[in-house]
């Protein structure tokens, strides 16, 4: 809407250079799938009425557990199910780098770049994942197999440096290992995902 | 009333309990700075430049989130808050583009302010700085229908995501990524649509948020006189400033640059909507009335002058007056003042010994608002109803005008269908389309049903080109005119430049064409008519100081400070011209410094 004759919109302004989702305007909707949607709404359950927002993580988390990545008319679905507006949902999407909103691999590297792990050589083992995968960090080989990322302190220092692989933690991580990682992944897929030393003690 | 007494700077304070450390330092002259504080909206505590040294706490703490507390010994101007402050501004400036020369908020800047008087004068910043969407000027990406924003210049104080979220009521502004990708944004660049987003270019503290109505029109130092007025395109009655551009005389061009809001804290708070802000350019127009026309056969509408005007006029309206004083007939639009109103009414008295010939009309819009928005902009767009009803031209009581308060001109109407209407009289000094319909006048005119149209205006609208005699009047923003809110507040509108061409002031026209009709009207000034009107209507309450109301003037702004956006004109009038004890009260030079304490870069 415009007020004035003179400032009508959708002139051709400078627009912005942000990376936005191709389809957001005429993507297909999204919306859960009847199991997604009951989890949602035991989910929801847990917060009072008056801060349901608080239920836009797990709600996000949802949406990435059904369709991979998180898209313009997700954000849209999900401020419509919390009562907040999709800037809101928006905001909680990019903020945190664990949702991703463009398709990503099946396997998601995710090497932690912080302190201690760079101390230990992070980012040898960037260096070698990016080799064996021809990729570089923040992209996703052709096959769709595997995305390679960085991220902060995965809270594990003291095992430095660590990888995580969707939701399993890799420690004490060589270039070596990580090489070697990617080909068992390869070979034996979810199967390889070891998990943290107390997941691996405990088995 | 509660207080609490404190110490800043070995200065003895008492305050309102509740209040903050900052908002006690700036009520008593102490200068503290701030961004992410605003006194419009919640508060953040975000942007730390207003951190102070409070006693017993064992680090610096922001005053602007710290209430006040019984004793406590606060300073502001110690070396470790001085070199501690001056790190944060070196930090906001990290990134910051300085690019002041084509910065829209250059020279009343809160960011140029501030760091100037507070902050360090050299940057040791080696690494290029951060940049979103191109440099300099090419930063500015669309943010909506009224607005651009420039990424880089954005401090992220988040007053603009407060304002939508608290004020807006809908919460379009956000921001996304984090840490040093951070950056201001709506879903999916879709912009700020609200009918209330002007006021985010008040609330941003730098020039990241500008408008597009006053992007690259003007600088504040172009701007050396400022009114003082309020806004009349709706009941709200908002209190506004109205900002001339400095040209030489000969030069074209229009003077209005924009409006901004000025707080009042019963009327509008600190805010004011796009219409009041951004539909003024009807003013000085190309379609703007500048002459008095007449319509000649087979000619059209030529221009006449004043006395011819006055006297052809008279003579017709007389005619028709004394052979069917039922026919002539008065449309006003609330758009009229009090004063206007009032001659009007003084005029078909004395003519037609009736005021049942006067109908007043205006234009009911419902807007559409979020529905938890805390400013709401009323459907009647048109300032005056109350005025009306004071002194009897339309229905009801002063006081609240209801939320369907819709004109009701059906009478008028269908005597003008009927053929009823010899003559009418049809006055609007709002923009086109204030009356509401009017279509059927000009069809009625067309089809001679009605043999006489006058229309006393401000633009050439469909109505004023169907008219036989054409009045050129004054726009709100060039005559000194009073109305009633829709609260029944009495306020003063400011003539702040002069009618165009030969356009005049309304009451003067009327003046002049009672007289002409054998009225003893003996008014010189707008002022004698408030003087009989408050006379007359002594005992209405909402004409009440009429008589003594106080007009603000076209007043030049003695240095840029002064010419500063509303929330930092608040700052400079409050901070360091106003308050105790910089003006009048107290010489603050003569207030003993505390021992170790850095006196102030002051802004010359
Ligand atoms: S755009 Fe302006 S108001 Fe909004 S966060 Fe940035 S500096 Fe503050
Ligand atoms: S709310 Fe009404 S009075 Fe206020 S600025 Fe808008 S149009 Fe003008
Ligand atoms: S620094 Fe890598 S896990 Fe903490
Ligand atoms: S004004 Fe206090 S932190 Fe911003």
């Amino acid at each position: 809407m415009s007020f004035h004759p003179k400032m009508t919109y959708g002139a051709a302004f400078h627009k912005s250079a942000r990376d936005l989702d191709p389809d957001r305007d005429q993507g297909p909707p999204f919306e859960y799938t009847a199991e997604n949607r009951a989890r949602f709404d035991r989910i929801v359950q847990r917060y009072p009425d008056a801060q349901r927002r608080s239920a836009v993580l797990p709600a996000l988390y949802l949406v990435q557990y059904q369709q991979g990545h998180i898209t313009a008319s997700a954000m849209r679905y999900v401020a419509g199910l919390l009562g907040i507006t999709p800037a809101d949902v928006e905001d909680v999407v990019s903020f945190y780098s664990m949702f991703y909103t463009k398709p990503v691999g099946r396997f998601v590297l995710q090497v932690c770049r912080t302190l201690s792990c760079a101390l230990n050589g992070a980012e040898r083992v960037t260096e070698e994942l990016s080799a064996k995968l021809g990729i570089k960090p923040g992209e996703t080989d052709p096959s769709g197999t595997f995305t390679l990322i960085e991220v902060e302190c995965l809270g594990a220092c003291d095992r430095a440096p660590v990888v995580m692989v969707n939701d399993a933690w890799h420690e004490c991580l060589t270039p070596g290992d990580a090489a070697k990682l990617v080909d068992d992944l390869k070979a034996r897929g979810e199967a390889a995902l070891s998990g943290c030393h107390h997941v691996v003690e405990k088995k | 009333m509660d207080t609490v007494s404190l110490t800043i700077d070995g200065r003895q304070i008492t305050v309102e309990k509740g209040k903050t450390v900052l908002q006690a330092a700036l009520e008593n002259g102490i200068h503290v700075p701030y961004y992410c504080y605003h006194p419009g909206i919640s508060i953040d505590g975000s942007c730390r430049v207003c951190i102070v040294k409070i006693e017993k706490m064992p680090k610096l703490q922001t005053s602007c989130s710290t209430v006040c507390a019984e004793g406590m010994v606060i300073e502001t101007r110690t070396p470790e808050v001085v070199a501690a402050r001056a790190g944060v501004f070196e930090f906001l400036l990290v990134n910051h583009p300085l690019d002041c020369p084509v910065c829209d908020k250059g020279g009343e800047c809160p960011l140029q302010d501030f760091s100037y008087t507070f902050g360090p004068d050299q940057s040791r910043m080696e690494f290029p700085r951060r940049v979103f969407d191109g440099e300099g000027v090419k930063g500015d990406v669309d943010f909506g229908p009224t607005l651009m924003l420039n990424r880089q210049r954005c401090i992220l104080c988040t007053r603009c995501v407060r304002f939508m979220r608290d004020i807006d009521g809908d919460a379009q502004i956000n921001i996304i990524d984090r840490g040093y990708g951070s950056e201001i944004a709506t879903f999916q660049e879709e912009g700020v649509h609200s009918l209330i987003s002007g006021n985010l270019m008040d609330v941003c503290p730098v020039g990241a948020i500008t408008t597009r109505d006053y992007r690259f029109k003007s600088r504040p130092w172009d701007n050396p006189i400022a009114a003082d007025t309020i806004c009349t395109q709706c009941s709200k009655g908002c209190n506004t400033t109205a900002w001339i551009k400095a040209k030489p005389e000969w030069a074209k061009g229009a003077q209005l640059i924009r409006f901004t809001p000025r707080f009042n804290h019963d009327v509008n708070g600190y805010w004011m909507c796009d219409i009041g802000r951004f539909e003024y350019h009807w003013i000085e127009g190309d379609n703007r009335l500048r002459q008095p026309l007449e319509r000649e056969a087979n000619l059209g509408q030529q221009p006449i002058s004043w006395q011819e005007l006055t006297s052809k006029l008279g003579d017709r309206l007389a005619a028709a007056g004394t052979s069917n004083p039922e026919g002539v007939r008065f449309l006003l639009s609330a758009h009229a003042s009090h004063e206007e109103l009032f001659l009007f009414r003084r005029l078909t008295e004395a003519l037609l010994g009736e005021p049942n010939a006067v109908s007043v009309s205006w234009r009911y819009q419902t807007k559409s608002q979020p529905a938890g928005s805390k400013f709401i902009v009323p459907p009647v767009d048109a300032p005056n109803v109350n005025g009306a009803r004071a002194m009897g031209l339309a229905p009801g009581k002063v006081g609240p005008v209801d939320n369907d308060a819709k004109a009701d001109v059906s009478a008028l109407r269908a005597a003008v269908d009927a053929g009823r209407v010899s003559a009418l009289y049809v006055f609007d000094p709002g923009p086109e389309g204030s009356l509401g319909d009017v279509q059927w006048i000009v069809d009625a005119r067309a089809s001679g049903r009605l043999p006489l149209l006058i229309v006393q205006g401000v633009v050439l609208s469909a109505l004023a080109r169907a008219a036989d005699f054409v009045l050129p009047g004054a726009s709100y923003v060039e005559k000194e005119a009073s109305y009633t809110n829709d609260q029944g507040t009495l306020q003063g509108a400011t003539r702040v430049i002069a009618p165009p061409g030969e356009a005049m002031e309304d009451w003067q026209i009327l003046v002049n064409l009672g007289v002409a009709l054998g009225v003893p009207f003996t008014y010189t000034s707008a002022a004698r008519v408030r003087a009989d009107i408050a006379e007359r209507y002594a005992n209405e309450p909402g004409l009440a100081g009429i008589a003594t109301l106080v007009f603000g003037r076209p007043v030049a702004a003695r240095n840029w400070l002064q010419a500063s956006n509303p929330s930092e004109r608040w700052k400079w009038d409050f901070m360091f011209q106003d308050m105790p004890p910089v003006k009048g009260h107290v010489d603050p030079s003569a207030v003993p410094m505390p021992i170790g304490a850095i006196p102030l870069k002051e802004v010359k």
